[in-house]
Formats: structure tokens, C-alpha cells, sequence
């Protein structure tokens, strides 16, 4: 019997999903070992090992793949725990990265400040080398200057370098150039070079993206050293792969090759898993929500593919790279709730955190937080946190809401803890309003796939302020992300810019220009053992209407490429700005401008199939553990809720809310206007009673 | 009818709800809008109002135009009382109804719910050009109205759903660019995106409930404010901003004066002593000013506190008409906005010694260069507003160093730069240099933010440079000990070796190609005594060249060896223990 293993290390624990041949399917979670996360992988095999009564060594000789999504890189830009990094750039320019165009993203704060930059000021070195606006050369580059800052760099430690230059998107000869000096004088070194990373127009977005990428190489390269050290150690011979920020995954040297690609390597599984169980019941759009102690993610998954974004910011640090759209904000169990000047409540974005965490956990914390609420509300059982594992203080949390929320409004203990619940709910239909509405998209017509320990608890009501008739959590939807990374292809983009009003457009350099990046992936990917017959392409243009600022990414054909078919191209973008803006300008006849060409080679990995199971007759009873008083919001009135345990529910059972379902790592509240049914896999289905 | 029962926390909810609309109409804006001052610089607002007109909320990417769409929604609703209809959009820009600047257009549309009007959707945004004299709006050398813009007094341009042509055909014959256009309509778009989802909104929870819900929104947001207001100790306080040159009469200066009240819970403003208007340009409307004011007096409060009409409540403003901050009829008024900066320098100064804690030193006032001409590449006409080289530094606080290329304060931090290869891919230009200005925050125990010089080299035909701002003569001012922060300074270096350097409000034509622009934005203003700053910062500055060693020794009091590149701890306790 063989294995495959998807891990996703988080801040707090290690999600482990465990796949075999013989067609078995288990979850793990165990705590992280934020000194050297590589630790938090090895116990978790450790656990599984232990779990079914083999030796480690024995169960890793039978692992396969591995697939790995880690937070090291994002760890260390939100820590500042990144390398020593130093920055090469064009004279003039230098502080580009820290300005950030200039922008203060609190207007009327004062005491809002700026981020501090990844590289300081001292080691942003510029040297003399200009090329133009098509890339052509007006001055040489002063290579002696390049030696001088490399001298700079080594007297000053530097772990790493990025090399960015104006211009370089069309020509990046200087910048190759300048990095083989880099490379010469200091051996070993960490180079990121722009247009290497990322070769197109927009000179900040393109120093901010590679300075993340040299920030984060040396990282990420100790990381994995340290990992395959420790799984070579221990007899793994199978394939370890990276999860990418853009849901797909990579051989580890492919992804130190971009290091800045793994900054959402963490959540980049969630989409994948959400739509292979909406898949299940014919559906291939969803909204992802996934509530842990901190932070809620909403992500969203269109045609069977995650929602992606072009650029995006990390702690206000500009990204460009292709990453899914995973809009995050600060709602999580440990959310404090807390009364404004104006005496209005509010919930978070402070967090208690697991230290001092909840005050029902009675670790020391004061704040009455979302646990505490769904405590006080009867949604969470004291004594079966966790399957029990860990017992939670009733008392102390209705103690910390009438003191913090309820007296201040004048309210009882419970209706301050409802109100809470309904404050950090309204908040996180903000987070899915974000992903769906702001796009234009009605998040009606999307099933919620539910993920995350807390995720459930507050899904429905999410549901109802969005009057969302569907919703549906995975049977592993606590551990959503690692499932998902079994179900990731290799993925590898690449964009080049080519900027040209429509009219003017040399089809053959676009053709060139096209094949070049299809040729790379395609060589990549053979080099990570993909056989050709499993490659595929996408391509997309990124185009606008002449004076336009922002483009519209338009998906387009081979065959339009091939054919230099500029109408069709037209036609699609045509279209597509009518979906999104809800209008288009052809019969003006106003010209379109090209701006990137976008290539993303994808190589079909084997994935597992999601299992069934045992199937029962509708009745639930056999599941029902009791009952318990708790608040149901659309009676805002306590009541007699049933409670089943979720694990001894069978495929085809169907509960009516109010009810409460415990799962070992998870509790789902079915509320009153919901009706749930098992499907054949395990997932929880939602709908609404009177639909 | 009884008033329902209040539910604080649906008013929570209710209020976030509107402000993820006006979030929404503003993204809508940014996405569709081709005018770079819109769609990159984010100079436009978006806004909610009730039936009357009052603020529900608005996202303000420019704050100084935010306050002047609730005064004009309602005088709209007076207007066209009992002739508002579904579907219905009106236009507005005129400043003698209550605009605020020419350039900056808004859509109205309102809002029903059945038919009960039930509020109001608004877009203002500043438009590439309105008409006028002058190309893009800036013309120093207006002196009334029609000399500056087309005035389009409140009109209905789309009635019941039905676009009004020949209305329509009207205002665009008299706009130069076509983009204009299509920045309106996606104006209108944008209202229409906040009607669908304040529409929404209401039917969830039914009128009655909505609208006593409303009410107690303002209320509490007016409790904050008061709250805030009463930290304040009562008195008369008073201080005063200086406007040079009115870009006709050389040497020419205003003072702008106001007296603050502070009573418990209620404070004015009182500009009656403010100096009379120009016969220029630079004059303020009463709403450009109001603006001003209000968005000045919101940095020194609780930055939480919602944008809706309870927040004005117990905020009065007097300028009488005739000053220079609210000009009669039929004055030019395009520089209204732009008085922002020394309206904000009086609000400081009056308030500094009484909450010393809540006011920054001086922010870098704006100086602003515009330039138009022929591209060659692309055979078409282009318009720049160099955004990347006007933003200078803020005024520091008592506990934090003022924001390095921050901008004016009438935008503190909304408007953005424009990317250096789009720049060079959008006009004929090259970038040579934009950086931090060294040695151009005021020196203080915090310092002000970092002006920066801008640097490139002109192209194209028929080059033309407008300038349009103020900096030039008086620095950004340090505040218990800090120093000013740096001057404005624009030239112009032409191939000939000659140099030009414009006034604060001037247009130069015929700029030949090759020509060298030169432009240093300012520092902001310090705070407390230099000698106070901690050695070490002061060192890490000069080490990164943003400080000089020359002013570490005689400002900071602060020696660095140039060898190790550390503080010399010796010489350093003798400069500031002998300056003591």
C-alpha cells in the first residue's frame, strides 16, 4: 500500500491529509513547532506513523508524494524574519520601493506610518545604465559602479540581492549583465533579477515583487534544505512538491527558482478542495470561507478554477505575481469584541490569539472573544472542545461578556454574546461580499464551501445575510487546505510585456513572444517528470481600450495566436469588459491596447479520488447525542437544540435546524432556517428548509 | 406611526453595510475611469445621502472634495422637489451652488424604494477638462467664471432611465476630451451601483426600521464627535495662514484668519476676519473651504469616527461671503481646493498650544505642474499632472516623525504617484531622478516627513507647462522647537542653457524639446527640540543619506565619524551639552 500526504503548516497547528491506494482517507492536526517548522512535519508523519501502529520509517518508505504548503515566507515578511537584503537599481530611482507611490492608506490618521521598507535606504545602491521605453540603450551600464556596490553588499553581509532596472520589462540585458558581476564578485549569493521575476511594465511593482523575492530565497532555501535533509533522513524517497500562491505546485528547486511564488502557499489549497466536493454535487463555482483563530479567508472558484489576481499587496507590500484572491480579514474565534466611543459594539480586529487566547479558555485572557460568545450561546460544548481534548470555562467567559459588552450596553450576558455573534458575522459577510459583489457577482448564485475549526459555527448566518440558499462542509473541512493539496497540477506562469495599440500589433512577435513562454514551461515541466501528452497551456492577454489605465485579463485561444486572429482577440475582450463593467465600446470602433502576454504551462498530476460513505436511510437518530439549550438567531431566543455526532452520521441522513453537530475538530450549527443532508461523501449540505 | 425599537446592534451592522457600498461605488470609479487623474490618481469621492440630502456615508480617496455632495444633494432635492423619478441622473459642478471646484463634476441619482424617494447616490470626481479657457482647467489668468469652466447648474441629464441627448449634447460640446464622456458616464455607473445595493439594503429590513436605525446612527456618531470635541478646553482661540500671490499682482499676499470656539460639546469656526477676494483665481468656494476645514479638524479626532451627518452636527463653519475663502459671484474660483493648505496652517496654529498632542507641525503645501503637448510616438495630444513630483512631506506629531512624500493635506496620502514606466510609456518624457530630498524635513525631536526632487528631461511638440500651487515662498512650519521644512521650488533648464523658473501660478508655452524640469517638493514641519532625537536615529538617517552630517553637527547636535559611520558618543555629548 502506498501513501500520499498533504501538510499544511500553520501558525498555530499542522493539518496533515492522508491518502492510500487501498483507498483510505484520514486527517491529522498536530501542534506547529513555529522555531523550525520542519519539526511540525516530522511529527505529524510521527503521529500518523504512531497512529497506525508502524514505524517511521516503514510508513515513510511507503509515502509517494508529499505536498507541502508552508508559511515560512509569509512568516518571515509579516515578522521581518527575512534575509539581509540588499538592492541594485537604476540611478534616480532608488527609493521607489519605499515610497510606495506614496500613498498613506489611512487618511485621516496622523499616526499612520509608513511600512518599513524590506531593504533600507543604505543598501538600495543605483548605477549609471538607462534604457528607454522600448528597451533600446541610452547609456551603458557602468559595471565598475556594479563591482563598487557588490563591495558594498559584502562589507555589509548581505544575504541577498535583488537587481531591478527602468525598463528592464522590455530589455533585460543590463540586469543580466549586472547580476553575472553580482554573481562573480559575491559567490553564492541570492540574486533575483526583475525580469526574470517578473518582466513587465510598472517599475514599482516590479522592484516591490523581486525585493520579496530576494527577501524571502534565503528563507525558504534553509527551509528546504532543512526538510529534505530531515525526510531523507528518516528513508522518504518519494516527491516532495511546494505548494504555490497560485494553487498549483512545484519540485522544490522549481520553487526556489521564485522564491516570492510561495507567499500564500499556506490557504492556496483551500479553492482546489472546496470545488472537488461542489464538483461532487454538479457544481463548479463556489465561495470558500475559512474561519481559524485569527483570520477569516473568502476565496472564490469560477469554471472549476480558483479566482486569481494579478497583483495584490502583502502587509502593504506590493505583489505582483499571480496569486489566488483570497481576501483576509481580521474575524477568527479569538476576535475581541470591544465598545466604541460611540457605544457602539464592535468585534476585533484584535485577536486574543491561543495566548492569552479566549477567557473561556483560561489561559490568562480577559477579552471576551468569539469562542466566548458561541460558548455563552450554547453552540460550543465545554467538555467536547477539541473531542474533548481540551475543557473550556463557562463561567468565565459569560463573566468577561457582561463585564466588557454587556453592561456597557445594558444588555443581558446572553443578548450581548448575540449581538457579538451577529457584529463579527455582519463583518465576515463583508470578507465574501468583497471576493463576489465587488466583482459584479451575485454570491447567491454560489454554494459556501465551509472550512476551518470555527468555520461552521457561523457559516449559516453568513449564509442569511447574503441570503445564500447552499452551503456545504467537506467532511475534512478543518483540515480544507492539505486535502486541497493533493489535488494541485503543476503550475508555472510566466508574462512578458508587450505594450502596443491594438492597431500596430506585430502578430509574429506575439506569436514569438508566446512560444518563447510555452517552450520554458513546457522545458520545466519535463524536468519535473511531466510526460508532454499531460501538458497544457492557457493564455491570456492583458488589454484595455485605448486610454484606459487598467487592463482586462482575456483568456484566448492557440488557435487565435497562431492565426495572428486579432478580430477574435477583440471580440473576447469585448465581451469581457462587458461582464465586468457592464459595458463595451466596438460599435465606437475605439482601438484596444495591449499591455502583458500571460502564459501558464500546467502539468495533470494524479489525484486521489474522494471517498464514499456508508450510506444510511434518512433518519439521523442513531447519531443523536442529546440535547442542549442554545441561541437560535432567527428566533433571537434560546431553545432545545439537538445535538448529533458527526462522526457516527451516515450518507443520506437529513437533520432539520435548529441542530448542532460535533465533530472531533469541528462543531456545525445548522440553523433554524436551514435544512442539512449527508451526501454519499460526507459532506454536510445545506439548504434552505422552505426551498 | 410608532417608531420601532432600536437594536444597537443592527445599527452597527447597518452602518458598516454603507460603507461596503461607498467602498463599492468607489472600486467601480477606479476600474472604469480612464482619466489618469481618476483611475490612478483616485481623485474622485463617492457618497450615500438621505431623501434630504444628509450624509449617510462616503469613501473620500480626495478629502477635499468630499464635503461639499451633501450641501449640493439637497439643494438638488429642493430644486427638483416633486420632479425626481426612478432612473433619474442629474449633473452638477457650478460653484455658486454650492460646488466646490469647476473640474470636479458629480452625478446625482436618487433612490426609491417603491415610490418613496429614499435617499441619494453621488459620484464627484475631478474631470480632465470641463471646458474654459485653458486646457485641463488651471487658468491663471481668469478673472470670472466663464473663463474658467462650463457651469452646469444642477441639470437632469437622464430622466425615468431615458438619457436627455440634447442636455447631454450640450455639456460635451463644450469639453475638449472625449474621455470626459466616458469618465461620466462611468460616474453614473457608479451611483448606480450604490442605488442596487442601498436598495438592497432597505428592503432587508423594511423603510420604518431603516430609516429610525438611520437616526440613531447619526446620533451616535454625533456623540462621538462631541466626545471628542469636549477633550478640548473650552475658549476662543484664533491663528491665521498666509496665501502668496494670486497669479496676477507680483508680491500680492492674503491672510487667512480664524477664530475657533470650543463650548462643551460644540465648537465653530469663524472666518469673518479672513482678508477679502482676489480678482484672480485664487479664491475659495464656501464648500472647497468647509471642506478643508472639516478635513483638517478630522485628523486631530478619532480617525474611527463614521462619515455621516451626525459627525457635522456639532461642528459650525462661518466664512461670510466676499473673502477669499468663499468668493462672490461671479468669481474665478479654481484654486479653491488648493487654499486647503493654509486654511489647515490657521486650524493648527489656533489649536497647537491648546491640544499639543493632536496637531502636526506643518504640512508641505502643494506646488503642481501640468504638462500638455504633442507625442510624436504615437502621433496623439497628451496631459500630464506630474503627481509623483508635488508630494512633499507631512508635519511631524509629538510622537511620530511627520510622512515622508506623503502630498498635500488636502489629499494626506489619497492621491498617488504615477509608476515611473508609465510615465515614460504615457507622455514623451524621461525620468531621471526622483528620490528623497535630503536634508528637507524640519529638523525636530520628531522630524517632518521627506520632500522629494523630481528630475527629467522633456519631449515631444508643442510642449506647454502650467503651474498651479504655493510653497515657494513659505516653508511648511515647525512647531515647540521643530524646524520648517523645505520651499517648492519648479525650473525649467532649456537646451540653450537658459533657465526659467515659473511662478507659483503660471503657463509656459512653447517649451522647447530636450528641456530639463527640475522639481523640489518640500519637507514637512518638525516637532520639539532636535536635540531631543535620539542619537541613533540621527545617525541611521545620515547613514542613509536622507540627513546631512553637516546638519546631524549643527541642527541634532549630533556627531557621526565619517570613518565608522557611528556616533561619535564623545563630541556628541559636547555639541549638545554646550548647546544646552
Amino acid at each position: 500500500m502506498t501513501y500520499k500526504i498533504g501538510i499544511d503548516v500553520g501558525g498555530t497547528f499542522t493539518d496533515l491529509y492522508l491518502w492510500s491506494s487501498a483507498g483510505e482517507v484520514e486527517t491529522y492536526k498536530t501542534l506547529s513547532t513555529p522555531d523550525d517548522p520542519s519539526g511540525g512535519v516530522l511529527d505529524g508523519l510521527r503521529a500518523i506513523a504512531e497512529a497506525r501502529g508502524v514505524a517511521l520509517e516503514a510508513f515513510v518508505a511507503d509515502v509517494t508524494t508529499i505536498v507541502h504548503g508552508t508559511t515560512v515566507t509569509t512568516n518571515a515578511t509579516l515578522t521581518r524574519g527575512g534575509a539581509k537584503t540588499g538592492l541594485l537599481t537604476t540611478e534616480g530611482v532608488r527609493d521607489a520601493l519605499e515610497m510606495r507611490r506614496g500613498v498613506r492608506e489611512e487618511q485621516y490618521d496622523n499616526h499612520f506610518q509608513n511600512v518599513v521598507p524590506l531593504v533600507p535606504r543604505y543598501l538600495r545602491r543605483s548605477v549609471r545604465g538607462r534604457r528607454d521605453y522600448k528597451g533600446d540603450e541610452l547609456t551603458p551600464l557602468d559595471s565598475e559602479a556594479v563591482r563598487d556596490a557588490a563591495g558594498v553588499f559584502r562589507d555589509e553581509a548581505v544575504e541577498a540581492v535583488a537587481v531591478c532596472f527602468m525598463n528592464a520589462f522590455a530589455n533585460g540585458s543590463h540586469e543580466e549583465e549586472a547580476a553575472g558581476i553580482l554573481r562573480e564578485e559575491l559567490p553564492g549569493m541570492h540574486v533575483s533579477v526583475s525580469s526574470e521575476v517578473l518582466p513587465t511594465v510598472r517599475f514599482y511593482n516590479r522592484v516591490s515583487t523581486t525585493v520579496l523575492n530576494s527577501y524571502v530565497g534565503p528563507i525558504l532555501r534553509d527551509y528546504l534544505q532543512s526538510l529534505t535533509a530531515k525526510l531523507a533522513e528518516i528513508g522518504f524517497e518519494g516527491v516532495l512538491l511546494i505548494m504555490q500562491s497560485n494553487g498549483g505546485v512545484a519540485l522544490p528547486e522549481v520553487a526556489l527558482a521564485r522564491p516570492a511564488t510561495t507567499l500564500l502557499s499556506g490557504p492556496a489549497g483551500g479553492p482546489e478542495a472546496a470545488v472537488a466536493y461542489t464538483r461532487l454535487f454538479g457544481r463548479d463555482d463556489c465561495i470558500v470561507v475559512d474561519m481559524g483563530g485569527t483570520s477569516f479567508d473568502a476565496s472564490l472558484v469560477r469554471g472549476g478554477e480558483a479566482e486569481m489576481v494579478s497583483e495584490s499587496d502583502i502587509e502593504r507590500l506590493r505583489i505582483a505575481l499571480p496569486m489566488l484572491a483570497i481576501t483576509t480579514i481580521g474575524a477568527g474565534g479569538g476576535s475581541i469584541g470591544w465598545i466604541d466611543e460611540g457605544g457602539l459594539l464592535r468585534m476585533g480586529p484584535q485577536s486574543a490569539g491561543a495566548k492569552p487566547g479566549p477567557a473561556c479558555y483560561g489561559r490568562g485572557g480577559e477579552r471576551p472573544t468569539c469562542t466566548d460568545a458561541n460558548v455563552a450561546l450554547g453552540y460550543l460544548d465545554p467538555a467536547y472542545f477539541a473531542g474533548g481534548k481540551m475543557h473550556l470555562d463557562p463561567e468565565a467567559a459569560r463573566r468577561s461578556i457582561d463585564l466588557h459588552v454587556a453592561q456597557p450596553l445594558g444588555l443581558s450576558v446572553e443578548e450581548a454574546a448575540a449581538g457579538m455573534y451577529r457584529v463579527i458575522n455582519t463583518n465576515m459577510a463583508h470578507g465574501v461580499r468583497a471576493i463576489t459583489v465587488r466583482r459584479g457577482l451575485d454570491p447567491r448564485e454560489f454554494p459556501m464551501v465551509v472550512a476551518g475549526g470555527a468555520g461552521a459555527l457561523h457559516a449559516c448566518m453568513i449564509a442569511n445575510e447574503l441570503e445564500m440558499p447552499e452551503l456545504c462542509v467537506p467532511p475534512t473541512a478543518s483540515v480544507l487546505c492539505a486535502t486541497g493539496m493533493l489535488l494541485g497540477d503543476l503550475r508555472h506562469d510566466y508574462v512578458r510585456s508587450y505594450v502596443c495599440r491594438f492597431g500596430d500589433l506585430d502578430t509574429a512577435r506575439l506569436r514569438s513572444l508566446v512560444g518563447e513562454m510555452t517552450g520554458e514551461g513546457a522545458a520545466l515541466l519535463g524536468e519535473e517528470g511531466v510526460d508532454s501528452g499531460r501538458i497544457e497551456h492557457r493564455i491570456d492577454l492583458d488589454l484595455r481600450y485605448a486610454k484606459q489605465y487598467h487592463e482586462v485579463t482575456v483568456p484566448v485561444t492557440t488557435a487565435m495566436i497562431e492565426n495572428g486572429d486579432t478580430a477574435a482577440i477583440a471580440a473576447a475582450f469585448h465581451r469581457e469588459h462587458d461582464r465586468l463593467y457592464g459595458y463595451e465600446l466596438s460599435a465606437e470602433g475605439t482601438d484596444l491596447e495591449l499591455i502583458n502576454v500571460r502564459v501558464r504551462a500546467i502539468g495533470a498530476t494524479d489525484k486521489p479520488e474522494i471517498l464514499r460513505l456508508d450510506p444510511g436511510g434518512p433518519d439521523p437518530s442513531a447519531a443523536r447525542k442529546g440535547v442542549r439549550q442554545a441561541f437560535v438567531p432567527e428566533i433571537s431566543a434560546f431553545a432545545d437544540v439537538p445535538v448529533f455526532d458527526g462522526h457516527a452520521l451516515r450518507a443520506g441522513n437529513v437533520l432539520d435546524g435548529p441542530a448542532l453537530i460535533e465533530r472531533t475538530d469541528t462543531t456545525i450549527f445548522v440553523s433554524d432556517a436551514f435544512r442539512t443532508r449527508i451526501d454519499d461523501h460526507g459532506s454536510c449540505l445545506l439548504t434552505r428548509k422552505e426551498g | 406611526m410608532t417608531s420601532p425599537e432600536i437594536d444597537p446592534v443592527l445599527v452597527s451592522i447597518i452602518g458598516r453595510a454603507l460603507k461596503a457600498i461607498t467602498d463599492e461605488m468607489s472600486i467601480s470609479m477606479e476600474k472604469t475611469t480612464r482619466s489618469p487623474i481618476l483611475c490612478e490618481a483616485k481623485d474622485f469621492v463617492t457618497g450615500l445621502y438621505d431623501a434630504e440630502g444628509r450624509m449617510l456615508e462616503q469613501t473620500e480617496n480626495l478629502p477635499i472634495l468630499s464635503f461639499s455632495l451633501s450641501p449640493v444633494c439637497a439643494h438638488i432635492a429642493r430644486k427638483f422637489a416633486g420632479n425626481v423619478f426612478p432612473g433619474d441622473v442629474f449633473f452638477h459642478n457650478d460653484v455658486f451652488s454650492l460646488g466646490n471646484q469647476n473640474n470636479d463634476v458629480a452625478a446625482f441619482k436618487p433612490i426609491f424604494v417603491g415610490d418613496v424617494l429614499i435617499g441619494w447616490s453621488a459620484t464627484k470626481g475631478h474631470q480632465a477638462d470641463i471646458g474654459g479657457n485653458v486646457r485641463g482647467g488651471y487658468n491663471p489668468n481668469a478673472t470670472e467664471v466663464w473663463q474658467e469652466a462650463l457651469r452646469i447648474p444642477a441639470v437632469k441629464v437622464v430622466e425615468r432611465g431615458v438619457i436627455r441627448q440634447d442636455v447631454w449634447d450640450l455639456i460635451f460640446a463644450n469639453v475638449r476630451l472625449d474621455i470626459v464622456q466616458e469618465d461620466m458616464r462611468a460616474e453614473i455607473g457608479a451611483c448606480t451601483v450604490g442605488e442596487r445595493r442601498l436598495v438592497a439594503l432597505v428592503e432587508k429590513y423594511g423603510l420604518d426600521r431603516f430609516e429610525a436605525h438611520k437616526e440613531h446612527l447619526f446620533e451616535s456618531t454625533r456623540k462621538m464627535m462631541e466626545a471628542e470635541i469636549r477633550s478640548i478646553p473650552n475658549g476662543l482661540y484664533a491663528g491665521e495662514g498666509l496665501v502668496f500671490f494670486d497669479g496676477k499682482n507680483p508680491g500680492s499676499k492674503y491672510t487667512i484668519r480664524v477664530q475657533i470656539t470650543v463650548e462643551d460639546s460644540a465648537i465653530v469656526f469663524d472666518y469673518s476676519d479672513t482678508d477679502a477676494q482676489t480678482n484672480g483665481f485664487v479664491n475659495g468656494t464656501y464648500t472647497s473651504s468647509a471642506s478643508a476645514t472639516l478635513l483638517t479638524f478630522l485628523q486631530m479626532v478619532n480617525p474611527d469616527i463614521p462619515h455621516n451627518d451626525g459627525m457635522t452636527r456639532p461642528v459650525k463653519i462661518v466664512i461670510p461671503e466676499g473673502t477669499i475663502l468663499n468668493a462672490a459671484y461671479p468669481a474665478a474660483t479654481t484654486f479653491g481646493n488648493h487654499l486647503c493648505p493654509p486654511n489647515a496652517d490657521a486650524i493648527i496654529r489656533a489649536l497647537a498650544p491648546v491640544i499639543p498632542r493632536r496637531v502636526t507641525a506643518g504640512w508641505n503645501n502643494l506646488l503642481c505642474s501640468l504638462s500638455s503637448g504633442h507625442d510624436p510616438r504615437k502621433n496623439d495630444a497628451y496631459v500630464d499632472i506630474l503627481f509623483m513630483g508635488l508630494k512633499g512631506g507631512s508635519g511631524a506629531m509629538s510622537d511620530c516623525d511627520g510622512y515622508d512624500h506623503i502630498g498635500m493635506i488636502d489629499a494626506s496620502g489619497g492621491l498617488l504617484d504615477q509608476d515611473y514606466e508609465m510615465f515614460e510609456q504615457q507622455t514623451p518624457h524621461l525620468l531621471l531622478e526622483h528620490e528623497f530630498l535630503i536634508d528637507s524635513a524640519g529638523v525636530g525631536r520628531q522630524r517632518g516627513g521627506l520632500g522629494v526632487r523630481t528630475r527629467y528631461r522633456m519631449g515631444g511638440e508643442d510642449t506647454q507647462v502650467v503651474t498651479f500651487g504655493d510653497g515657494d515662498e513659505e516653508p511648511a512650519f515647525g512647531l515647540f522647537g521643530g524646524g520648517d521644512g523645505t520651499l517648492n521650488r519648479i525650473e525649467l533648464r532649456y537646451p540653450d542653457g537658459e533657465a526659467y523658473r515659473p511662478t507659483s501660478k503660471d503657463m509656459v508655452t512653447g517649451v522647447p524639446s530636450d528641456t530639463l524640469y527640475e522639481q523640489e517638493a518640500g519637507g514637512g514641519g518638525g516637532y520639539g527640540d532636535p536635540l531631543e532625537r535620539p542619537a541613533q536615529k540621527v545617525c541611521e538617517e545620515v547613514r542613509d543619506g536622507i540627513l546631512s552630517r553637516t546638519s546631524a553637527r549643527e541642527d541634532y547636535g549630533v556627531e557621526v565619524d565619517p570613518l565608522t559611520g557611528l556616533v561619535d558618543e564623545e563630541a556628541t555629548a559636547e555639541l549638545r551639552g554646550s548647546e544646552r
